[in-house]
């Protein structure tokens, strides 16, 4: 088992390609066929997934999986020879959660793009791409490679808001969709250059020749060039977590995307950024950490409270869940910023909470704009008559964003208030009245447009398909299971974090 | 004598069985579609899953007690969660404390589920009645149970998801929808303090577990302002969901859910988690002298603000509403003497007879057609005579007249304020007393008594699903009294029961001032609403600055209404704008559009005209020459 267990990741992160390449090959007119394709290969990636969170052994901890192909190379010592770029592939106790939030996401993405009747064959290739990029991120430990997969998944995005999107037009404000991922692309290609940067940078001064995490553990960084290059990637991957205030690229994206899109943008692209922050930012740099977390915990405020008020003055309802994202990341980067296990830990689990959490969210406004074509809060009203699951769907992911036991946020949050309370109770207390601000809000939204008495324009609405319930199922299934059971959850993040930090303490 | 297995051990299968009837129902209702013939056996089966639920823990709850009296308190616990060095449990306590909780809850929502069998027949979500019951029931049993803050935590959380999911129970009305988002937000809000406040306990102390923090506490190891400042924030959650001013707002309004629903919420669940929680955290107020002075503050200041809008409202769930917010002060007052035998007598006295006023009530509509004016109804004892004699005890129990239930257990909360308070707060406690029995005696003089006001309305009594509990109660709620006294030598009194210190004692004169007073109350509300000799049409035109102020139940809803719309929304808004015009607009585009424009101009230079790039190069040439004269010089 120990080989094939190797290989697992390679396979997680090549069979999207490989998926996409099969359906290149498909005729555009044989739709089902499509379709058809596109949900075995999810699946099929989400079963692996499955498999390697079951499989990680908690005990050992450390990085797993491991398997490394050489690319490129020069024989000798450096500056003479080059040890060369690898594809070094391997996953610790923070990537195989996100490994397993990506494949949920993807298959139930896939799930929900379902009807989609506009060039689907083209859809699903740069859908897959994408998401070869996002699973490639989570699991290279080759810093060149890292980088290469970041991009990957950014390229996709921008044709798929760009051809699939839709905009937004009320009388007063318009944004279309062409803007959305223009804006979203640029923003995160500025992140990235700023992310290579600091990447060349930690190459020459590592003096070993390397892009590789490990080897790079061992090589001696100056305070100076800590604290000096910290920030690039703090910004360069906080402009993808959302970081405020390089954060308007994320609510513009979100409603331009179509819903897939949206589930797995907001749902695992973001975490690609906080992601990073832990795995290069934190891993590499501890001391520069240590020096500017007081900073990115005091954004990180600001993004929780910024994120619930602005979403609170929204009208279209997928501008209020983009602005929730604002909001919950900011959670996540103040759980980062304490830099102790709980906090630390609580921030893991909640890019795993928030990314399932918002996937749904996404995937129910998308019903609900399929049916009615509009999402202005101001025209919907008692939808819940006519759509009654789908309306009980909004009300689970809305309470579990608002923090409710039970549900998988109230875990992390929780975890993340006991970590700020160690370190910066004030900053704790304004992150639990940021949960309250989202109970306004979300309830707010609910009352609107579910309850009341039904428009009598939507009174020929239907409720969720099968498939979209079966979809929604699945992430309504991991949001109560890792509100009652988050031990699974919680026993693997936990090594993962505590070696990290060791790092942090160690230095 | 033994009981085998089941005891104190087993005490957590009371909640889990709630819980399971909820998961059940939720799964059930969803595993046939409509059309099939299955289908339409669910909802019964829905309803029979959650009484057979509640009946069980009913039952448990006697092994429970019994267990209890021979063997003392026992726990239970077990590690939640391992993150780096801390551990985080869950455990469950049965003492003297939670078994009176116990008992009431299981009783009183038996009894509203059994009732809601009639009340709802025919409801096209009857099914979905029953698992919020349940999950409602559940979390309210997990909440007296907990021997741990953060399982408290959840469990407190999740009653208020019960009440949300029971308010809203017919969300497509407007009100209701509205009513239930109150009722959580306001709540809510109160549940910041509580949640910072345990996590403050937490940090001191590194766990959750209430025995290790009331130890920790009594030791020294937590520090004054701590202590202080962890009560007070617990203080504003229990403030919450207790209904104390100003948080008392979304109680009145949560009668937009069904009936049988505000019975269970005014009665067992919900309101009396607040009063609740306060008596089990005891150990800690009592070392802050200070917030212990401010509960019985906020008791008084709520017992007498509600007393009075009760006597304006015209609404017959509204003044019940009211009714039980002055009631919760008082118990909140008892709280803050120190007397959580008291205040627990008269929760569980109170529990019993509103229970039974709000089944009334809902007795009532069922009988008139949905009617809530109290001016339309009148003369209803004679077309529905059980209600209006159960009703009559729970009105007189909680207006205080001997010797029902009431009677006692205010005496008691009368006495702990006298021994434990300054006189004033006796004086004004006396005067809210003859308040709260005269607004009792109007609603039910007004209702049952004198002659039909409204001939549409054809009155009938109930059936018997639902006037065997009201009678059952009714029996209750005109006994409860007597378990404030001291019957054997192991039964001190309901407050020797729950405070092993304080034995059964009364005095004399408080308790007959307190019966005179209500008496008094009663006789005034006889004179106005049924002989005529006074006129409150006179008085509240006389006093008619006063009377609007009632009638606008103090401004406090518009207020918040007002923050609400004008503060927390046009922030919001504000917040929302700057994003799209400082952050987007002009931090974001502002670039871009920069760029562009200098485009613009800076493109005519290449015009393609020989003569220009000429000029260009003159000009450049007599620059460059100029700083190379200039540098050299």
């Amino acid at each position: 088992m120990a080989t094939v267990d190797s290989y697992i990741l390679f396979i997680i992160m090549a069979l999207p390609m490989a998926g996409a390449a099969v359906i290149l090959l498909i005729p555009g007119r044989r739709v089902a066929a499509i379709r058809w394709t596109a949900a075995a290969v999810a699946l099929a990636v989400m079963a692996l997934t499955f498999y390697a969170f079951l499989a990680y052994d908690h005990d050992v901890g450390g990085f797993q999986f491991a398997r490394t192909w050489t690319w490129l190379e020069l024989p000798g010592p450096w500056p003479l020879g080059f040890r060369g770029i690898e594809l070094s592939l391997a996953a610790d106790g923070i990537a195989v959660p996100m490994v397993l939030l990506t494949g949920v996401v993807m298959f139930t993405g896939v799930l929900i793009s379902w009807k989609i009747a506009d060039r689907p064959k083209d859809f699903f290739i740069l859908y897959f791409l994408m998401l070869c990029g996002v699973f490639g991120v989570f699991v290279s430990l080759d810093l060149f490679f890292l980088f290469f997969f970041y991009e990957l998944a950014v390229v996709p995005m921008y044709l798929l808001i760009g051809v699939w999107g839709s905009s937004t037009d009320f009388k007063t404000f318009l944004r279309t969709k062409e803007y959305g991922a223009m804006k979203l692309t640029l923003f995160l290609v500025a992140g990235s250059v700023l992310i290579w940067i600091a990447l060349i940078a930690v190459f020459a001064e590592g003096g070993l020749g390397t892009f590789n995490l490990l080897a790079l553990r061992d090589a001696e960084f100056s305070n100076t060039f800590q604290v000096v290059f910290f920030p690039f990637l703090i910004v360069g991957f906080g402009v993808l977590a959302g970081l405020w205030p390089f954060h308007t690229w994320s609510p513009d994206g979100h409603v331009a995307a179509p819903t897939a899109v949206s589930m797995v943008h907001a749902g695992v692209l973001m975490k690609l950024g906080a992601f990073g922050i832990l795995r290069v930012a934190v891993f590499l740099l501890p001391e520069g950490a240590d020096r500017w977390m007081p900073i990115l915990i005091g954004l990180g405020t600001v993004n929780v409270l910024y994120g619930a008020f602005s979403a609170l003055g929204q009208r279209d309802l997928k501008y209020v869940i983009g602005y929730s994202s604002v909001s919950h990341m900011g959670y996540v980067l103040m759980g980062i910023a304490t830099l102790n296990p709980l906090g630390v830990s609580g921030a893991v689990l909640q890019m795993f909470s928030h990314g399932i959490m918002t996937a749904l969210f996404f995937a129910v406004v998308g019903a609900i704009y399929d049916r009615t074509h509009t999402r202005d809060i101001m025209v919907l009203e008692g939808m819940a008559k006519r759509m009654g699951i789908v309306a009980a769907l909004f009300v689970v992911a809305g309470l579990a964003s608002l923090g409710l036991p039970g549900l998988s946020g109230f875990v992390a949050e929780l975890l993340v208030f006991l970590g700020l309370f160690q370190t910066y109770p004030v900053l704790g207390i304004l992150g639990i009245i940021g949960a309250a601000v989202t109970a306004v809000y979300i309830l707010r939204l609910i009352a609107k447009v579910f309850f009341g008495p039904l428009d009598p324009r939507w009174k020929d609405q239907t409720d969720a398909s099968p498939i979209e319930r079966f979809s929604s199922g699945i992430l309504v299934g991991f949001i109560v299971l890792v509100g009652l059971f988050p031990f699974p959850f919680i026993r693997v993040i936990d090594t993962g974090v505590t070696e990290l930090l060791a790092r942090v303490a160690g230095s | 004598m033994s009981y085998g297995v089941i005891g104190i051990d087993s005490a957590w299968v009371i909640p889990a069985l709630c819980a399971a009837a909820f998961f059940f129902i939720v799964a059930f209702m969803r595993l046939f579609p409509p059309s099939t013939p299955l289908a339409k056996h669910t909802p019964n089966l829905s309803a029979a899953t959650s009484i057979l639920a509640i009946l069980l823990g009913f039952i448990l709850f006697w092994f429970v007690l019994a267990d209890l009296l021979n063997n003392g308190p026992g726990a239970l616990s077990i590690n939640w969660l391992t993150i780096g060095d801390t551990i985080l449990t869950w455990g469950v306590v049965v003492d003297n404390l939670s078994v009176v909780m116990l008992g009431l809850v299981t009783f009183v929502a038996l009894l509203v589920q059994v009732y809601s069998l009639g009340y709802m027949k025919g409801d096209p979500r009857f099914g979905w009645y029953f698992g919020a019951h349940s999950l409602f029931a559940g979390a309210m049993l997990a909440l007296v149970l907990a021997d741990n803050l953060l399982f408290l935590y959840i469990a407190w959380e999740l009653v208020g998801l019960g009440s949300y999911l029971l308010i809203g129970f017919r969300y497509e009305k407007r009100s209701a929808a509205e009513a239930a988002k109150k009722a959580f937000v306001t709540t809510r809000i109160g549940d910041v303090g509580l949640l910072i406040g345990i996590i403050l306990l937490f940090k001191a102390t590194g766990t959750f577990e209430l025995s290790a923090i009331f130890h920790a506490a009594e030791a020294g190891g937590i520090s004054q302002s701590t202590l202080n400042a962890s009560a007070l924030l617990i203080l504003m959650g229990a403030m919450g969901k207790s209904a104390q001013f100003p948080f008392h707002v979304w109680l009145p309004d949560a009668m937009e859910g069904p009936t049988p629903v505000s019975a269970l919420i005014h009665a067992a669940t919900m309101v009396a988690a607040g009063v609740y929680l306060v008596a089990r955290m005891m150990p800690i107020f009592e070392l802050a002298p200070t917030v212990l002075l401010i509960v019985a503050i906020i008791g008084l200041i709520t017992f007498t603000f509600a007393s009075t809008v009760a006597l304006v409202v015209t609404d017959f769930k509204r003044v019940l509403a009211y009714s039980t917010i002055s009631h919760l002060g008082l118990m909140m007052l008892s709280l803050g003497a120190g007397a959580v035998g008291a205040a627990l007598l008269h929760l569980v006295a109170h529990g019993v007879s509103k229970a039974l006023l709000f089944l009334g009530a809902g007795s009532v509509m069922h009988g008139t057609g949905g009617k809530t004016e109290i001016w339309e109804m009148g003369g209803l004892r004679k077309a529905m005579p059980i209600t209006a004699v159960t009703f009559l005890i729970g009105a007189g129990s909680l207006a205080g007249i001997p010797p029902l239930g009431g009677f006692f257990s205010k005496d008691e909360v009368l006495l702990s304020v006298w021994d434990h308070r300054n006189p004033v707060f006796l004086v004004l406690t006396l005067a809210a007393v003859g308040l709260s029995a005269l607004y009792m005696a109007r609603v039910t003089f007004v209702v049952f008594f004198g002659k039909p006001r409204n001939s549409d309305i054809h009155a009938h009594e109930s059936q018997p699903v639902m006037w065997v509990p009201l009678a059952l109660l009714a029996l209750l709620a005109a006994g409860v009294g007597f378990l404030a006294f001291s019957w054997t030598d192991s039964y001190r009194g309901f407050v020797g029961f729950l405070e092993p210190d304080e034995g059964f004692h009364f005095v004399a004169w408080l308790t007959v001032l307190s019966a005179l007073l209500a008496l008094v109350g009663v006789g005034m509300a006889w004179l106005a609403y049924i002989r005529g000799a006074i006129s409150p049409q006179r008085i509240s035109t006389r006093f008619a600055t006063i009377h609007r102020i009632l009638v606008h139940k103090y401004y406090v809803d518009d207020l918040y209404q007002w923050a609400i719309d004008r503060v927390v929304l046009v922030f919001g808004r504000f917040i929302a704008l700057f994003d799209r015009i400082v952050i987007n607009d002009t931090g974001v585009n502002g670039p871009g559009i920069a760029v562009k424009l200098s485009a613009l101009r800076l493109r005519y230079a290449q015009s393609g005209w020989l003569y220009t790039y000429g000029l260009f190069m003159a000009f450049g040439f007599v620059a460059l020459a100029l700083i190379w004269w200039l540098v050299l010089a």
